[in-house]
């Protein structure tokens, strides 16, 4: 996995998250009234401290800890937004974002003095003195460090390249820490020029460095790296035991090898190191390089070498990605749409001039826009797996810091999503996903009195069925306790006490805000907030999310989203009139309507080679006005598990569709899913058969119930009114 | 009334700064059946001859259908359904008027065509023309009423656009009609009257 990328993605994700901040806390008039304002704002620091948790970013965490209990008190109502706690926010909202900028540019952090400053002004406005920063400071204190020389040892693995590491963005990245004084290149592995094999890393580096840190940074700086490499450090003072100490953590010839660099560096053999000369070396660089101790200053007081790299990595990360606007992609996109209706229109029209010249220009063009299309919406598509694939280190991290053995399986990683939807699926997925391994995922011991293996697994599943996207998250946890989400539900009062509801209305109320089961606050769940995003974010791309879940078996998380893609493969047909599109997708296939069952008043059921398929009538369904032609087909549409018959009047083939949203006015017309425009310039409506089927299920329920039977008997003199409902 | 009166200084307020008459606006008409409505160009984004329309099954009846505006499909309205007056019949001068209207749900601009019997000539109204709208005898929910003009002795009523074709509005009432009965449309309307 590419971590660069993900930490790409994570500074995007914050760097917005905080202009959302921002802005609501610059709004704060009606911040103070609005307790969904006051959500989101906690939601957006919660957030950040969530992901700069997974990346090990601990100064961010620490920091948007502390600024998050004050949010999350801002939010229960026990403190007010204030003039002063508005302005002080704002501070630390820049404060967070200088050390995101720092860490994105690889420059120098922060003064972390001033976010000390922040945090004691939080606690003294929000009244909890002292308690909000336990120790931190002082061990901040500590870390601060005295100028010290370090030797290292960097025995880079021969895949680290293949991973996406590079070794000077290490070296460059420590420079930032203080000064490297030497460094000895090391490449006993390169043997004959005809094994070199260019993707492999031969290459370890001895250094010596002298800086203001502690070994803890140190160590950070190549966190990346530990998996497949070896990596020593050592204070020059307590090299030579240190080596010793090392001496099985790696094989005998690298030991001899860096045993040997170290010396060469200045390492004592004895123990005893010639402390004079050494602290006059150290004097000396400090006096020619002028390195700043760390922690002070902004990244334009590092010296220039430094500054410059900076710059080259901020240029890289440019050139490597074009980030556009969506807006502009869809309105190339549904430029892209009329052109191929202008083209359809210009193929007919040199059909019916017959010019032979004309016909194959046209098709020139035709097959360059078939290519133009193609390649723009490939812009848009990307596997649903960049997002999947950011979950096994997510999970890797969690579970070791839950202490759970934690397994993750990946399938469907392969099928297609809009790109706008991948990136507002990150979060809700990461809530899931976090919740699934705190709260789902028993603890071993919990587990083995259950009979089951002591390793839990978490499943994301993707699949594409009848032109919608189902995203599964499932884990083998302990599923949702429903007694537990009554009794809580009825104290917080968003339920009557004596409501009755189904299985699946009480599992989701856990969505509701700040509802959480977890008895325990922790750094990865529990304060209630995930669920109420989650199920804001899906609602947001129009998607649904449900919940199955059977206790100590494991729960199952369902997200469906539907087509909102710019461009489906449709299936034209015509009932009436009207032209409707059906999502290719869903049809399995088509067959004429026999004769005897052509009529309106015949049973609404088809028997398929000895398979009962009920049909649905499009006509009488939407009552267009239309006289039953002679032959009618019947388009057998496949909806998950089961499947029916659409009744239409002709087949009019397949259509390359082009959706154009109908607009919030027809939002409550669920089965037609969008509209497209015809190569006549007619507008045709794009059938939702999922929604269609539904809604046909629904009528036919109130239609045909005991309730209906009661008032057709009683009609006589029963109010119509009273039928409807 | 409050409304009413803010509506009648914005009129003023944008006329002044591009047009000669300080304190007027200016009013498009346009015929529905034998009656003259008036509403603000500023809320006009362009006329179209009528063409095709794609019906959309399930809407209430004002909703006439959909139609492509150069690639965007854009609902139109027959304003003379929505007041409960007899179906806009199609003739030689018959219209689409296609109207800003700003959307709560998405906070965006949204498009809506109202199919009108004929448009007639875009007028200077003096805010001193304006009387409020009264409180019956025009056959039209006084909240869609922005106010009376007075115009060669007779009067003409100028439309209250963001009301008359409030999206939320619509998308109530098209709710109510997916019961498959348009009274409790028409009952709505009766309620607020």
């Amino acid at each position: 996995m590419n971590l660069d990328q993900a930490m790409q993605a994570f500074f995007d994700e914050a760097f917005e998250l905080l202009q959302q901040m921002e802005a609501i806390l610059l709004d704060a008039e009606s911040t103070q009234s609005d307790p969904e304002l006051l959500n989101a704002l906690f939601r957006t620091i919660h957030t950040i401290k969530g992901s700069a948790g997974l990346f090990a970013l601990d100064d961010i965490v620490g920091f948007t800890h502390q600024v998050e209990n004050v949010l999350d008190r801002l939010r229960g109502g026990e403190l007010a937004l204030t003039e002063t706690l508005t302005s002080l926010l704002l501070r630390c909202h820049d404060h967070v974002k200088a050390m995101l900028q720092a860490l994105a540019s690889h420059g120098t952090a922060p003064d972390a003095t001033l976010g000390h400053a922040l945090l004691a002004e939080l606690a003294g406005l929000s009244g909890q003195a002292g308690a909000a920063t336990p120790g931190e400071p002082s061990a901040e204190a500590t870390a601060a460090a005295a100028h010290q020389d370090w030797l290292l040892y960097l025995g880079f693995g021969p895949d680290v390249l293949r991973h996406g590491l590079d070794p000077a963005s290490f070296l460059s990245y420590l420079a930032t820490l203080g000064h490297i004084e030497q460094v000895i290149p090391l490449y006993s592995g390169l043997n004959a020029v005809s094994d070199y094999d260019p993707e492999q890393n031969y290459l370890q580096l001895a250094l010596r460095f002298a800086g203001h840190c502690d070994l803890a940074t140190l160590h950070d700086v190549f966190e990346f790296a530990r998996e497949d490499s070896h990596i020593l450090i050592a204070p020059l003072a307590d090299a030579a035991r240190q080596l010793a100490d090392a001496g099985g953590a790696l094989p005998e010839a690298e030991l001899q090898q860096a045993r040997q660099s170290w010396l060469a560096l200045g390492m004592m053999e004895g123990g005893k190191v010639a402390h004079a000369a050494d602290q006059g070396m150290a004097a000396k660089i400090e006096t020619v390089a002028g390195t700043p101790p760390p922690g002070t200053g902004d990244p334009a007081a590092s010296p220039v070498a430094a500054s410059k790299k900076v710059k080259a990595n901020e240029r890289a990360g440019e050139s490597r990605f074009l980030r556009v606007e969506a807006e502009k992609l869809d309105n190339l996109i549904n430029l892209i749409g009329e052109l191929v209706i202008a083209g359809a229109a210009g193929n007919l029209l040199a059909q019916q001039t017959g010019s032979t010249a004309l016909q194959e220009w046209n098709q020139g063009v035709s097959g360059l826009i078939e290519q133009i299309r193609t390649g723009a919406l490939s812009m848009r598509m990307v596997q649903v797996g960049e997002i999947f694939n950011r979950f096994p280190r997510v999970v890797r991290d969690v579970s070791k810091e839950l202490g759970k053995e934690i397994e993750l399986k990946i399938s469907g990683a392969d099928a297609e999503l809009d790109k706008t939807m991948v990136e507002k699926l990150g979060d809700p997925l990461m809530h899931i996903v976090r919740n699934a391994m705190d709260h789902g995922i028993e603890g071993t011991e919990l587990r083995r009195l259950r009979g089951k293996p002591a390793q839990g697994t978490v499943r994301l599943n993707a699949y594409h069925e009848s032109g919608s996207i189902v995203i599964e998250i499932s884990d083998d946890g302990g599923g949702l306790n429903r007694e537990k989400i009554l009794k809580k539900a009825i104290d917080r009062s968003l339920i009557a006490p004596d409501a009755q509801l189904a299985d699946q209305e009480i599992y989701a109320l856990i969505f509701e805000p700040g509802f959480s089961t977890a008895d325990q606050i922790t750094n990865i769940s529990g304060r209630g907030v995930g669920m109420d995003v989650v199920r804001r974010s899906i609602e947001a791309l129009r998607g649904i999310i449900s919940i199955d879940s059977e206790l100590e078996v494991g729960t199952v998380f369902r997200i469906r989203l539907p087509l909102t893609l710019a461009i489906i493969d449709g299936f034209m047909v015509q009932a009436g009139d009207a032209i409707f599109i059906v999502p290719l997708e869903s049809i399995v296939e088509c067959v004429e309507l026999p004769e005897e069952q052509s009529g309106n008043n015949s049973c609404d059921h088809l028997n398929l080679r000895n398979e009962l398929l009920p049909l649905l009538r499009l006509a009488t369904f939407f009552e267009l006005p239309h006289p039953t032609p002679p032959r009618q087909n019947v388009v057998i549409l496949q909806l998950g598990d089961r499947k029916a018959g659409l009744v239409v009047d002709r087949l009019l083939g397949e259509f390359q569709t082009v959706i154009k949203p109908l607009g919030s006015m027809f939002r409550s017309l669920k089965p037609i899913g969008g509209s497209t425009i015809l190569g006549n310039g007619q507008v045709a409506l794009i059938l939702d058969v999922n929604e269609l089927v539904t809604h046909v299920i629904n009528r036919d329920a109130v239609k045909y119930s005991l309730a209906a039977d009661q008032a057709h008997l009683g009609s006589a003199q029963a109010k119509p009114q009273h039928m409807r409902q | 009334m409050t409304a009413l009166t803010l509506q009648r200084s914005q009129h003023g307020r944008s006329a002044a700064t591009d047009e000669h008459e300080p304190d007027a606006g200016q009013f498009l008409t346009f015929q529905l059946g034998n009656e003259t409505f008036a509403i603000d160009i500023l809320c006009i984004r362009e006329i179209l001859e009528y063409e095709y329309l794609t019906e959309v099954p399930l809407m209430p009846d004002f909703i006439r259908g959909v139609m492509n505006l150069r690639g965007a499909v854009v609902p139109v309205i027959d304003l003379a359904l929505r007041f409960h007056r007899p179906r806009t019949e199609l003739g030689r001068r018959s219209c689409v008027v296609i109207i800003e209207v700003h959307d709560e749900d998405e906070d965006r601009l949204q498009l809506i065509g109202i199919l009108v019997d004929a448009v007639n000539e875009v007028l200077a109204i003096n805010s001193a023309d304006i009387e409020a709208a009264p409180q019956f005898g025009s056959k039209l929910r006084t909240d869609f009423i922005a106010g009376m003009a007075r115009l060669d002795q007779r009067f003409i009523v100028l439309l209250n656009v963001p009301r008359v074709l409030s999206i939320e509005e619509i998308t109530l009432l098209s709710r109510l009609d997916e019961g498959g009965d348009s009274i409790a449309a028409g009952g709505c309307d009766d309620g607020i009257e």
